[in-house]
């Protein structure tokens, strides 16, 4: 009986000993990322006990940072709307969101030596400092690109194709986020949802921007596809349904297909390709998947395997059907093709430094995702900036400086299509990649590729 | 033997008679963590309210040097190592509960000394256990009529129907009951143990146990789903049943009831999955309690931030906010001292614990013959299950079921009822066999 009473209290120590170790787990690697968690209600209470941190552009232009002078610590943000979604808030009554939930950890010194110097501050009762947020955005680029928009409902994203670096991620409608408390009621009932950041958070059909994708899906299931021409009628019946074009393009190649957008010819490249290959292609572009910029992205959705019979395959083809994707998303693409293929991870945080000025960390250029070979974005390439030089995109042009892009015009069933374009610049060696959407706005050669043009165009005035 | 359990020279499971120097220097620290953590938060807060907290430390610190020195006099040579433990398990509890709130503080520390006049009690009355033995029937009966009371006059609080009000205090029947089951089931195995040791049938060369074997099983499972379906108690019935499968592998050996065991113990937790909500719902906010964070889910994600939010050395006591736990003096006292003393102050709970579990299981193998042995390893069973369950169910290992953490959690009937389990082991201790 002695051995099975050894055996017994072994196995309640070591039962015992299984909590110390999952208890150290939750402590040591899971600690710091409850701690910071939106609900967890002490971030509010640390909050009247810290000199939160401040968040700069990549200019050194204060974005947020918390005025001590009243009786209270207030959160004022210089740029308003501007940088309201990309920033979010910190509100006792309606929680933490954007820029400012996610870098908490820096913000309130929770992290790396601040956190044992706060808790040495705190024993000995002195002020507890957090550490300074430092962005990649340019806040003059955000603010025109705010005011292209013009009040329309929208968004814009640009950047840096060689690094990831994000210039602009602008949504339209906003709110001023130095009166959140007075204007909560109406934000939250408003039916143009001026909460949400159409940036990343949207979804929208993507139109005729997505024949990049096709196209890229096509020519490596098919590297002949380059040269063979397609025939177009003004369109295409598929499964008995009749696809419409715009117009009858007649014999046109791959390139000449992207300059003037036609449906029928990437309709067909579309089913050609099949829709294994189609998802694939899509996968690659990482368009099913949050990047991880430090705020949350809506991963791209589309219909399952199950769902992609040829009528669905040839809508997808040309961005419409169950395909819905973000701008950011789209923004990535162009990207994807203006780097040669090499998709860089795109970030918004550039350093973060601890209440002393330490550099805690540093974002560099990361890989992210092996999207196509050099050569099928050569070929899109040349599609692209045809589109602007004599096609779609004309209006997406800047003076002395080569444009690629490609317009879109997404039907969707609130009513006038949305008006999209993406592109980059310059097209030999591109440092800037660009995603405009305007909701319900009509033709992207017309509303979304100007403002892309002008943006661009101040963006490379300013160096970038 | 001695190369697994290590003992130290002086460390004898019975010291001399009328020496307990290694319990009296243990008390001492015990007592210099107690007003430690009592003058914190007098330091933190003075006032008069708090002038209360300092009495009742200083009076329970020297109440437990009191019993020692009684001990001393009386010559009692029971385990010198459980006391000091508990009396630090009792002092966290006692210091928590007036941080967090002193009406439960005062309330405890009335407990705490009505508990610890228990332990004399028992540590006189019941000297030697084994005439327990032979009223086993009568006091089976007597657990089982007060486990079926609160099931008609029971008030329901926490979610379970196990409560008997009497105005000025409530009383948890099954907190003493559970003491009961490990007397019975101790007796009841002591005298067959070696007819269930063997099959009584078998069948293609395996020996399969006879209806007598494995009745009582089916029986126990009975009971615990009792407890499980019409007192709502979840932690309870797993207790229960747990201490139950502990106790026949003690006495048998035999993987089969074990296994037997858990077979029943499947089934019942599949049925009860799909008959009742309140399973359903513990299941799922274990699997994700996220979506649930504003209902159902609120309490546990709380009971993660405190222990997220406290650092290998915790925020300092008074300083966090577990406030925002619901039932934080109760089940998830827990993860308030996680908060405030950090890992390491949860980690030394928990190891504190071990230690007793380490020392119930010495007496049990010196205990003087096979009731006893069997009465101390199903004791130490029950409270290291105990531990486990509730500690297990506020970090989210295993789905949440509502039992108080022995010594710490406020709570008259788990205050009492483990000191009489305190007490029990203490005196098979005192009995040991010094020739092992």
């Amino acid at each position: 009986m002695n051995q099975n009473i050894k055996k017994l209290g072994i196995l309640i120590i070591c039962l015992l000993a299984v909590l110390v170790f999952y208890l150290s787990y939750l402590n040591v690697v899971k600690g710091p990322v409850l701690a910071v968690n939106p609900h967890n209600r002490r971030l509010q209470e640390y909050e009247s006990q810290i000199r939160r941190g401040t968040i700069y552009d990549s200019n050194g232009i204060v974005l947020a940072a918390t005025d001590f002078s009243g009786e209270k610590n207030k959160r004022v943000y210089p740029r308003g709307r501007e940088t309201a979604h990309l920033l979010g808030y910190i509100s006792e009554r309606y929680g933490r969101d954007g820029l400012e939930s996610a870098c908490d950890r820096y913000l309130l010194g929770l992290e790396g030596a601040d956190r044992t110097r706060n808790y040495i501050n705190k024993l000995l009762g002195r002020e507890q400092l957090g550490g300074d947020i430092t962005l990649t955005i340019d806040s003059d680029l955000q603010g025109l690109a705010l005011n292209m928009l013009a009040g329309r409902r929208g968004a814009v994203v640009l950047l840096d194709p060689e690094t990831g670096a994000v210039r602009v991620l602008v949504s339209n409608p906003g709110y001023d986020p130095n009166k959140l408390g007075e204007i909560w009621p109406r934000l939250s009932q408003d039916e143009d949802a001026p909460l949400l950041n159409r940036a990343v958070q949207g979804a929208y059909p993507p139109g005729s921007t997505f024949k990049i994708v096709t196209a890229a899906g096509a020519l490596a299931a098919k590297p002949d596809a380059a040269r063979e021409t397609f025939n177009c009628r003004g369109f295409l019946e598929v499964d008995g349904y009749r696809l419409d074009d715009t117009a009858v393009h007649g014999r046109i190649d791959i390139k000449k297909a992207i300059a003037v957008s036609c449906n029928t010819t990437f309709a067909q490249l579309g089913l050609d390709q099949g829709a294994q290959n189609f998802v694939r292609t899509v996968k690659a572009f990482g368009i099913d998947r949050d990047p991880g910029i430090g705020i949350p992205v809506r991963p791209g959705s589309m219909a399952t395997p199950e769902a992609f019979i040829p009528t669905e395959l040839a809508a997808s083809a040309i961005g419409q059907g169950e395909l819905l994707v973000s701008p950011l998303h789209m923004a990535l693409a162009a990207a994807a093709i203006a780097n040669s293929g090499d998709l860089m991870n795109p970030y918004l945080i550039e350093t973060v430094k601890d209440s002393t000025g330490q550099v805690l960390r540093q974002e560099e250029a990361r890989h992210w995702l092996n999207v196509t070979t050099p050569q099928i974005c050569g070929i899109i390439k040349d599609g692209m900036v045809d589109a602007v030089r004599s096609g779609t995109a004309a209006a997406a042009r800047v003076a002395g400086v080569q444009v690629a892009g490609k317009t879109g015009s997404a039907q969707n069933p609130h009513g006038q299509a949305h008006a999209w374009f993406i592109g980059f610049a310059p097209a030999e060696r591109p440092r800037l990649a660009v995603a405009v959407l305007v909701e319900n706005a009509g033709s992207g050669g017309t509303v979304a590729a100007p403002i892309a043009g002008q943006l661009l165009s101040a963006a490379l005035n300013k160096g970038y | 033997m001695s190369g697994v359990f290590y003992a130290a020279p002086h460390s004898n499971i019975k010291g001399p008679a009328g020496s307990r120097t290694v319990e009296r220097n243990l008390l001492f620290l015990a007592a210099l963590y107690l007003l430690a953590g009592i003058m914190t938060l007098y330091l933190g807060e003075p006032g008069v309210r708090v002038v209360i907290t300092v009495a009742a430390g200083l009076t329970v610190a020297a109440v437990f040097l009191l019993i020692h020195f009684y001990w001393k006099v009386v010559g009692f040579r029971g385990d010198h190592y459980l006391l000091p433990v508990t009396a630090v398990l009792i002092s966290t509890g006692l210091v928590f509960l007036f941080r967090l709130d002193p009406y439960y503080g005062v309330r405890q520390f009335i407990w705490i000394l009505l508990g610890l006049g228990t332990l004399v009690f028992t540590s006189r009355v019941l000297l030697d256990i084994r005439f327990l033995g032979d009223y086993k029937y009568i006091y089976a009966l007597l657990g089982l009529i007060a486990l079926i009371l609160p099931i008609f006059f029971g008030k329901v609080q926490g979610g379970a129907k196990s409560w008997l009000d009497f105005g000025y205090f409530q009383l948890q029947p099954s907190e003493f009951v559970k003491i009961l089951l490990v007397l019975f089931l101790a007796s009841y195995l002591a005298e067959n143990r070696n007819v269930l040791a063997v099959g009584t049938r078998s069948l293609g060369g395996i020996s399969l146990p006879g209806l007598s074997e494995w009745a009582p099983l089916v029986v126990m499972w009975g009971i615990s789903l009792l407890l499980l379906v019409f007192q709502r108690d979840l932690g309870a019935a797993l207790i229960y049943f747990g201490t139950f499968l502990a106790i026949v592998y003690a006495a048998t050996a035999r993987i089969f009831y074990v296994l037997f065991g858990l077979g029943l113990f499947i089934a019942g937790a599949s049925a009860s999955y799909y008959l009742f909500d309140h399973v359903r719902a513990r299941v799922l906010i274990w699997l994700n309690p996220w979506p649930y964070i504003d209902n159902i889910g609120y309490q546990i994600t709380q009971s993660l931030f405190a222990i997220g939010s406290g650092g290998a050395l915790g925020v300092g006591l008074g300083q966090g906010y577990p406030g925002y736990i619901p039932l934080v003096h109760s089940d998830f006292i827990f993860p308030a001292i996680c908060e405030e003393l950090g890992l390491l102050g949860g980690a030394g709970i928990i190891i504190l614990f071990m230690i007793l579990i380490f020392r119930g299981v010495k007496i049990a193998l010196r205990a003087r013959d096979e009731f006893s042995a069997l009465v101390a390893i199903g004791l130490t069973s029950l409270l290291g299950l105990q531990a486990f369950i509730i500690i297990a169910g506020v970090t989210k290992l295993l789905p949440l079921t509502g039992v108080t953490l022995p010594y710490i959690s406020y709570g008259g009937s788990s205050l009492v009822a483990n000191f009489i389990l305190l007490g029990l082991l203490l005196n098979i201790s005192h009995e040991a066999d010094d020739s092992l």
